[in-house]
């Protein structure tokens, strides 16, 4: 089953269209990096799927039911743009409101299990607005884990944080991934960091959703080149192009596409009188990726 | 990493739904200092009435029994000075600002968005805010109550009255608090996190100015009661039992017609 299933998803404002019939498929289980240009559409999804927005147009089912339907969106939790905490208010009074909003049975235990889970135990007295923006942070998703969320939305939850929030966070998304059986929508700018937690993607421009991808796929698809430097890097090129190699000159080097075996290139350079001064195996990321995407899409 | 373990979304009944959004609106009401703030204003407010009525200005000897601290003699829509306003009835207007700087503050907080995140029917949130106003203006009309004897005593004032309809109009005022708190509801979750106009609209309304305008062109009739303030100033102290019912299907039809138009509302406008 899908937790998310967005068909055809328009949302306008003042004539604008932020949305402009999306689709998007998050399976059940997945970590799902929804990732898109600054105004691409990404937080007005978020918005719409969590009940912020009224969307124009469209389908959007959560776990096969209509997000509408009060049975499943008892089940979600959001972080989008602010926690949603009162400033005044304490840490553990903020939590406890959304543990009585939830209905929640065991109220202190729930408050102690998620602050455990976003390591903020010692601060609960603490007044929110004391508090640094890597806690709030933390606290905005200690808000969205009460009461066993099915369904996990995070807008940018990794903006700001320094190197060690980062990683704290992504291992609490890893976490309740694994360990609660909860599935993560993360918008996020921060491509190296979702790389290392994503099993899905949704690439998203001017609001239409352009692919989507599971992370094994994009592994299995990504190219892989061979970065060479020759005593002569135009002969070479020409040389390989013949061979029916896809080679590019980018930046000051070749790049010869679709070729992990260095040992057989280098063969085929020296036994034509060229001679290899450097030879690097590389891997096309998530970053390259998107980018490439994004500029064939822009042509 | 996947994890596709088999989930049950049990449908919450619309008594859980409202007990949870209750919760968190008691909670914070309870919670925040601008309760015990407004409860305490309402307490002063008889007392600085009557500190006006033991003066010597315009003021003076405005009242002639101190339970008029509490309604006037008769149903009076049109005013002619300060002693036929003054009474429980300024609750209302307290009542409005107090519940426009706490819907306020739900959006101002971006709470709201919690709240509608997990609560996708949205007639959860005007119910429980129309509800918890009530119960916080109710609980000033009290205090009103309180501070409205004390000032009384201290003026010497004279307290025969009918107790019959002394009681009918205290409970026909606390049962408009429902009408106006549907009321303040409703405004502030058109002006949302601009409680600056909330405010400044609810005060105009709970002055009553519309109707006693209204009341100053057709005259002192009955036919005013259809409103809130008609009906709150029907609870006077010649009250009975018929005044008691007026109010309460005045409080409680307009509190069915704000909710019902604060639900479409929500449901058709974006939060932000």
């Amino acid at each position: 089953m899908n937790a998310i299933e967005i068909r055809n998803l328009t949302k306008s404002f003042r004539g604008m269209y932020a949305l402009d019939g999306l689709n998007m498929t998050v399976p059940q289980g997945s970590i799902y990096g929804f990732i898109g240009e600054n105004g691409s559409g990404k937080s007005t999804t978020e918005k719409c799927i969590c009940g912020h927005l009224v969307p124009d147009k469209g389908n959007i089912t959560l776990f096969g039911k209509p997000y509408t339907d009060a049975g499943v969106r008892v089940r979600v939790g959001a972080l989008i743009e602010n926690t949603g905490c009162f400033p005044s208010s304490s840490v553990y009074s903020n939590l406890m409101m959304q543990a009585i909003n939830l209905g929640l049975k065991d109220r202190n235990g729930e408050i102690a299990r998620v602050l455990k889970i976003v390591r903020m135990e010692d601060n609960a007295k603490l007044q929110f607005k004391k508090c640094s923006l890597g806690m709030k942070q933390r606290i905005g998703i200690a808000m969205a884990l009460l009461g066993d969320p099915a369904l996990l939305i995070l807008d940018e939850p990794i903006n700001g944080l320094d190197t060690d929030g980062m990683r704290l966070m992504r291992e609490i998304l890893v976490d309740i991934t694994k360990n609660y059986g909860c599935t993560v929508l993360i918008s996020s700018h921060i491509l190296g960091e979702l790389e290392k937690i994503a099993t899905h993607y949704g690439i998203i421009r001017q609001g239409k959703m352009i692919r989507e991808i599971a992370a094994s796929e994009m592994d299995n698809r990504s190219q892989v080149y061979v970065s060479l430097k020759t005593n002569d890097v135009q002969a070479a090129a020409e040389l390989l192009r013949r061979g029916g190699c896809n080679v590019r000159l980018e930046e000051g080097e070749l790049r010869v596409y679709d070729i992990d075996d260095t040992g057989r290139l280098s063969a085929f350079l020296l036994r034509n009188g060229l001679v290899p001064t450097e030879l690097r195996k590389h891997k096309i990321g998530l970053e390259e990726y998107y980018v490439s995407l994004m500029s064939k899409e822009a042509v | 990493m996947e994890n596709t373990k088999t989930l049950q979304f049990e449908k919450p009944s619309f008594i859980r739904r409202l007990q949870g959004m209750l919760g968190v609106d008691f909670y914070r009401l309870f919670h925040t200092p601008l309760f015990y703030i407004f409860i305490v204003i309402a307490a002063l407010i008889p007392a600085l009435v009557s500190m006006g009525a033991m003066g010597d200005g315009e003021t003076a000897g405005m009242f002639s029994n101190a339970w008029q601290i509490i309604a006037a003699d008769s149903p009076l829509y049109i005013v002619h000075d300060m002693g036929e306003y003054a009474n429980m009835n300024m609750v209302f207007i307290f009542g409005g600002i107090m519940v426009s700087i706490f819907i306020g503050h739900d959006y101002r907080s971006g709470y709201v968005k919690q709240l509608f995140t997990t609560h996708a029917k949205k007639e959860d949130y005007m119910i429980s805010k129309t509800i918890v106003s009530a119960f916080s203006m109710v609980c000033m009309c009290f205090t009103y109550l309180i501070g409205g004897m004390i000032a009384g005593a201290a003026t010497g004032l004279p307290f025969a009255i009918n107790a019959g309809s002394l009681l009918c109009a205290i409970l026909g005022k606390v049962i408009m608090s429902l009408g106006w708190a549907s009321l303040y509801t409703f405004i502030n979750i058109i002006f949302r996190r601009k409680f600056g106009i909330s405010i400044a609209l609810c005060f105009v309304l709970g002055t009553g100015i519309p109707v006693i305008g209204a009341a100053a062109l057709i005259g002192n009739t009955t036919a005013l009661n259809i409103f809130l303030y008609g009906s709150s100033v029907y609870a006077c102290l010649s009250a009975n039992f018929a005044s008691v019912l007026v109010c309460l299907a005045c409080s409680v039809v307009w509190a069915i017609v704000y909710n019902v138009l604060g639900s479409v509302i929500l449901y058709r406008r974006d939060v932000y």
